[in-house]
Formats: structure tokens, sequence, C-alpha cells
């Protein structure tokens, strides 16, 4: 999978604007939207927020959990802990990416908000990257992806499933009397 | 007719069409361009974007879409001729005009139907009033008739007296008419007379997306940068600047004070614009502050650094500053801007303030808007209008033709296209080095003769950099450039208050020059050029082969070997 086609399923998840233009409810394939007017909050898909945004027809109001505060604690959380903490959303790379480049005017400490997510982002691969490791080398049948999102699963899948399949073709040349592999000579 | 309400009558009207847009090859209608295309682009309003070089474009550009579109909008082109007549076009096409030149003809003021000025009426037009020029022919000759038709069953005697009186009446009413065209040629004669510039487009377009609430820091940006060409390239008065910079500065303000909070502090990648008192440097920040002060045309011109004198008044100049209780070493100077020493540039602009003052030159400093985004890109809204105009007229490919130059000058003015920003300031750099060897060569070797009412100067085929010279923004920079030195470096009292003409190769197969004419250096003065009246008339006189196709009227191309006796023309003209 492409990381573009994992921030295009994350423009799925819904955030608060506050419109400036006033419309009637629309009706679309994913679900209705609206009814918008100005002044009024209203949730609405990150799609459809970022392209009003671009039109400066609406002002986007941060999620809750993008504060610094909740972040600061998030971070020291991740590393205290050896296993995968909860994570604020499922989708919180890409959330953070879209709207801090997008409407950084409207989050306030955008900057202080940016570094804290990246750092989040590194203690978390650093454990995955540890993890998919000894998964490797002790040749572990099974794992647990508690608490992973999609971004950081697509960035080991290629890399953890192509080793795999490498580990599985040398063992299997390596078993005594076997006729499968190329290896074989007399 | 002027617009009054924008809003109303401009924007939405063209808010559910197609519009065709025909914007002119300045940076002041790149500018108000942007600030109409992000408009267009917040409301899904669909465009055609045509840039046009001279008139000869404009009606081809026409031709081509007048099947298509119903509303165009031209910027900073059509309003100083009759449009209509020009054009031709059809009795439902619409044109909203916003354009600079003055005078706007006075065809164009009293059209009610297909000719929209965006144009505030404020700024000082003198429009000619509509009974002094236009006047109802109907009830001329059919007064006459009646009576004669009247007449006709009179007896003969009674008919030969009325007969008379109605000659009398006739003889009376067309030396009547014959006085008003006199008069109405001299009011025309001398509203069309001298040719100025207005209210910059993009201040124009700006004021359009404040009335909408749509306005942006991006688009108040590039209405400083279009205000800023007017004033690099010499188009408006230094009153007029300062008045339009402080309408600007209110906009800043309002700006600045929305967006800061004292907690919640915006991030550092969000676009700045501040008001500063800068100095008159021109790239000094992109450059080493040597060469700038080398190449800008306040100093150079007034230390005369073509002399030797003049570089030995610079030396003591960077020593004074040394001098003046803080260090400036000449190593400092030298060095690129952004790796002098931080105390050194915090307070250098205090510092050349004072030492230019020693020096003579009083008006150092500049009030100017600067912009700051990301922790390295600061820029002046001057940078950015040498940076556009060297990359609109850049002479470097042969290939390249308008359209390309005018997207990448385009292109350049957003600010996520840093690297064609960058490269817009080293052509820049080259093309100021260029007028300064070439200011420095035409003083040295006397190139500047005075003919009488002006002053004259041919650049030569083999002069370095002639390839550059041949677009009219460049040369209308080295004229001006040539002027304030040569006014600087005469001894003639009488020389310094003359205009200057100057002629450069243009098209070499061809064999045409490129002349630009502008008016005389002073201090107050007004900015109003009378050459394109004079070239148009000279042109005719000795049936010279020119092409007046460039906006400005006051530059036109000339085929070499008419050179001598259409200049002969223009000294008899003007003496």
């Amino acid at each position: 999978m492409d990381p573009s086609e994992v921030e295009f399923l994350a423009e799925k998840e819904f955030v608060k604007i506050i419109p400036n233009f006033s419309l009637n409810m629309i009706h679309l394939i994913g679900g209705d939207l609206g009814p918008f007017n100005p002044g009024l909050p209203v949730d609405v898909p990150v799609w459809l927020a970022l392209n009003l945004k671009q039109r400066q027809k609406c002002r986007i109001i941060p999620p809750d959990w993008m504060d610094v505060e909740k972040l600061e604690e998030m971070r020291e959380l991740e590393r205290r802990e050896n296993a995968f903490t909860p994570v604020p959303s499922p989708y919180y790379m890409e959330l953070t990416k879209l709207l801090l480049n997008h409407a950084s005017d409207n989050i306030p400490k955008a900057d202080e908000i940016r570094t804290l997510v990246k750092d989040i982002w590194d203690t978390r691969i650093a454990k995955l990257r540890l993890s998919a490791d000894s998964f490797i080398s002790q040749q572990e049948a099974h794992a647990q992806l508690d608490n992973l999102t999609l971004m950081e699963i697509n960035t080991v899948r290629e890399f953890l499933l192509d080793s795999l399949n490498c580990m599985y073709k040398l063992r299997s040349n390596l078993q005594p009397g076997s006729r499968k592999g190329q290896f074989t000579d007399h | 007719m002027f617009v009054t309400d924008i809003r109303k009558d401009f924007y939405e009207v063209v808010a559910n069409q197609r519009v065709a847009l025909m914007v002119a090859t300045d940076i002041d209608a790149l500018c108000a361009c942007k600030i109409l295309q992000a408009l267009f682009h917040c409301d899904h309003i669909q465009y055609t974007l045509v840039p046009v070089t001279g008139w000869q474009e404009l009606c081809t550009a026409f031709l081509e879409h007048k099947e298509q579109f119903r509303y165009f909008v031209l910027i900073n082109c059509g309003a100083n001729v009759d449009l209509l007549e020009m054009l031709q076009p059809d009795d439902d096409s619409i044109f909203f005009i916003c354009d600079t030149h003055r005078p706007v003809d006075v065809v164009n003021v009293y059209n009610d139907t297909q000719i929209k000025l965006l144009i505030k009426q404020d700024d000082d037009l003198d429009v000619p009033s509509y009974d002094d020029i236009f006047r109802d022919e109907e009830d001329e000759d059919g007064g006459d008739s009646g009576n004669e038709s009247d007449e006709g069953s009179e007896p003969s005697e009674k008919r030969r007296r009325f007969d008379e009186a109605a000659i009398e009446r006739r003889i009376e009413r067309q030396r009547a008419r014959r006085e008003w065209e006199a008069r109405r040629r001299e009011i025309l004669f001398d509203y069309e007379q001298y040719e100025y510039h207005g209210t910059s487009a993009a201040m124009m377009f700006f004021e359009l997306a404040w009335v909408l609430t749509k306005d942006t820091k991006d688009m108040l940006w590039w209405a400083v940068i279009g205000l800023t060409d007017q004033w690099v390239h010499d188009k408006i008065t230094h009153i007029k600047y300062v008045t339009d910079i402080a309408t600007m500065q209110r906009h800043v303000s309002r700006h600045n004070h929305r967006n800061e909070d004292e907690e919640n502090s915006l991030s550092i990648d969000c676009m700045r614009i501040s008001f500063e008192y800068d100095l008159r440097l021109t790239l000094y920040q992109h450059w080493s502050l040597y060469e700038s002060i080398c190449n800008s045309c306040y100093t150079s011109c007034s230390f005369k650094l073509w002399t030797l004198n003049g570089q030995k008044k610079l030396q003591e100049y960077l020593a004074d500053m040394g001098c003046a209780g803080f260090t400036l070493p000449l190593k400092q100077v030298k060095q690129k801007f952004n790796s002098m020493d931080v105390s050194i540039k915090e307070n250098l602009r205090e510092v050349i303030e004072e030492s230019s003052n020693k020096y003579g030159m009083k008006d150092i400093r500049i009030q100017t808007f600067s912009v700051h985004f990301g922790f390295k890109n600061r820029f002046l809204a001057s940078d950015m209008v040498h940076a556009a105009s060297a990359l609109l007229e850049s002479a470097e490919k042969e290939e390249s033709n308008t359209t390309d130059n005018f997207i990448k000058a385009l292109d350049s003015l957003s600010r996520s296209n840093l690297e064609r920003l960058h490269s817009g300031i080293d052509l820049a750099k080259r093309k100021l080095l260029a007028i300064q060897q070439t200011v420095a060569s035409c003083l040295c070797t006397n190139l500047i003769l005075s003919q009488g009412p002006f002053l004259y100067c041919y650049l030569l085929e083999g002069t370095p950099d002639v390839k550059l010279f041949s677009k009219p923004l460049a040369l209308t920079l080295l004229c001006k450039y040539l002027l304030r030195a040569f006014v600087h470096s005469t001894r003639n009292k009488r020389c310094k208050l003359l205009p200057l003409i100057m002629a450069a190769p243009k098209d070499v197969e061809k064999g045409t020059v490129i002349v630009v004419g502008i008016p005389p250096e002073s201090e107050t003065s007004d900015k109003k050029n009378f050459f394109g009246r004079a070239f148009e008339k000279a042109a005719e006189s000795t049936s010279s082969r020119t092409l007046h196709d460039h906006f400005d009227t006051s530059i036109i191309e000339l085929k070499t070997e008419d050179r001598s006796k259409f200049l002969d023309a223009l000294i008899t003209l003007l003496s």
C-alpha cells in the first residue's frame, strides 16, 4: 500500500469547522453533511474541510487531542512503556500533516505540536523496528499488533513480509533430504 | 463608464460566467492577475489567461477568443485608446478595464454599455465634461430645413426676407460650431498631451478582495509588490507612493492584529508582513553590502562610482562607517549579507543613515514592506519586483517566448516557488551589473548628446549585454539610471533639466531599434511624459516606419535607417 493511499483513507475522518457561508444539507454517498450556517460549528470529513479552507470558506478547529499538554503526556507515556500505547487517533500522523500544512493559522502553537507528534512517531517506529527484528531472528510464529496505526504497519509491511519469505526459503533449503530447492546437488 | 460598486457591478456579474483575462506584461499587472486568480479559484470562476505585450497581440487574442467569451477583463491595458474602435467587438461583449495608464480615453469614459472602468474616480483624472466634447447632431440643420419647407408656400418677397434671416441663423450656428470644435480640440489636446500613471491595479483588486472579505496575507503582499513596482520603475510620484504606502500600512496592521495573540503565537511558517523603513540599496540582503552599494542607482550616482574620485569616496565612506564607534571591517562588507555578523546587522540601518547624511545622501531610507516566512526566507518588496521583472524579460534562452517568461514570473510571486524566485534574484543581479557597466561606459565615452530640447543616447550593437536592453522594462530602468547619473555628473545647468531619449537595437534581422523617452529628472517631478504624442507626430511628419505597439506610448519601435530623420523631426517639434 502506498503512503498516499493511507492518507486518502485518513481524509475520511471527521473534523469540526466553522463555515462562513450557508448551505442546506448535502446528501453524499458516504452520508449526509450539514446544514452549514455561518458561525456555527459543523462536523465534516477532512477532505471537505481542506477544500473549504483553501477556498477561504471556513475555519478549521483542531481536534481535541491536538493540544500541547495532552501530546506531551502521551509522549512521556510512550517513552516509558515497552508495548505500544493507545494512540490519540488511528490516523494521527496524517491528520497532523494535513491540518498543519493547510490550516496552521487556525491551530495554536503549531510548531510545538508538529515536534511532539514527530517525537511520538519516532518512539513508536523505533519500538516497531526492534520488535520486527526480534520477530525475525527468534522465528516467532505470531505477534500482537495492539494499538498500531495503519501508517506504521505500512512502513514495516513490505520489509517484514519480504524478509519472512526469504527466511522461509532459506530454512526450507537447509532441511536435509529435501528435493524442493535448487541448491541441493549430488 | 466608471464602476462605482466593484462588487455588484463587476464580481457578481462575472460570478457565473467564463471570463477572458488579458494581462499586460508588467509586474503590477502580474500581481493584479495573481490576486484575481486567487479570487476566481475560491469561487470556481472559469477563466482563460492571455498575456499580451502590445496592441497587436491584444487584437489577435481578442479575435481568437471573441466567439467563446462575452466578458473580458483587461489588466493594465486598454484604457488609453478608443477600445471599441480598435477591437470592433460585437454588441454583447463587455470589457472590464483596470489600467494604470492615464489619461483615460474619453470614449471609454463616456461609453455606458460595453466599457466598464475599474478605476477610482478620485484619482485626479480631470476628464473633460461631456458637453465639451460630444454634441448632439440632431437639432443642427433640422431647424433650417423645417423653416425652408414652410417658406415654400410664402409669397416671394417675404420668402427673400425669411431666407436672409435663415441664412444668417445658419451662418451663426456654423460659427458657433467652429468655435466649439476649436475649443474641443484644445481641451482634448491638453487632456491627452501628457501620459502618466494612476493607482496600482494590484491595489484595486486587493480592495475588491477586501470588500468581499476574502483578502488574505498573500493578496496583501501581492498588492504591496504591485505598488512597489510602480515606484521602482518610476511611474508614480513620491507623494503618491507615500500615500499609497500609508493605505497599505492600514491593511497590514489589520492583518497583523487579527492573527497575533499573546499566548497562541503563530507558526513560523505563516507569512508575516511588516512595515520597514529600510535602505534603498537594491537586493542588499541577497548580495554583499559592498556590491549592493556599487550597483544601486541612488548610491552609485551620489558617489559617481564611474570615476576614480568616486571610488575613493566610497572607500572613505566605508571607513567612516567603520570609524563611527562601530567596527565595520571591509571584509565583512564584501561578503554575503547573510554571513555578516549579527551584531553588525542589527544596527546597520542607523549606521548607514548617519554616514550617508554626511555624504549628501539624505534619502537613503525609504518606506517599504518586507515579508517573512519560514526560518530563512526574508524578502523586501523591491527584491521581489526586481526578481520578477528579470524573469519576465529574461533573454537567456533563445526559444523562450513571452508566454513562458510570463508564467515563470507569475510563479515566482507565489510562496511555494522559492527556487524560481532565487533564480530571478540572480538574473536581477546580473541585470543590475549590466546596467551599471553600461551607464559607466556611456558616461565615460560621452555617448549622451544634447540635441537641444532633449538628451539622446544610442546603444551600439556591439555593446555588451545589449540584448538585455531590447526589452522595454530593462531599457526604461537603464534610461532612468543613466539620466540620474548624467545629471549628477554634468556641470551644464541647462542640461540637467532636459528629458532623455534612448535608443537600443531591438531586432537585428528586421533592423529595428526600440526608442524610449523619459521626462526630466527632478525632485518634484510629476512624472508626466509627453513623448507619446511627440513620437506620433514626428513619425507622421517624416513618414518613418514606426510601430507604436507598446501600451506605454512613450516606447516605440523604429527602423534603424529612419532614425536620423525621426530625430530631426523631434528636434524641430520640441524646440
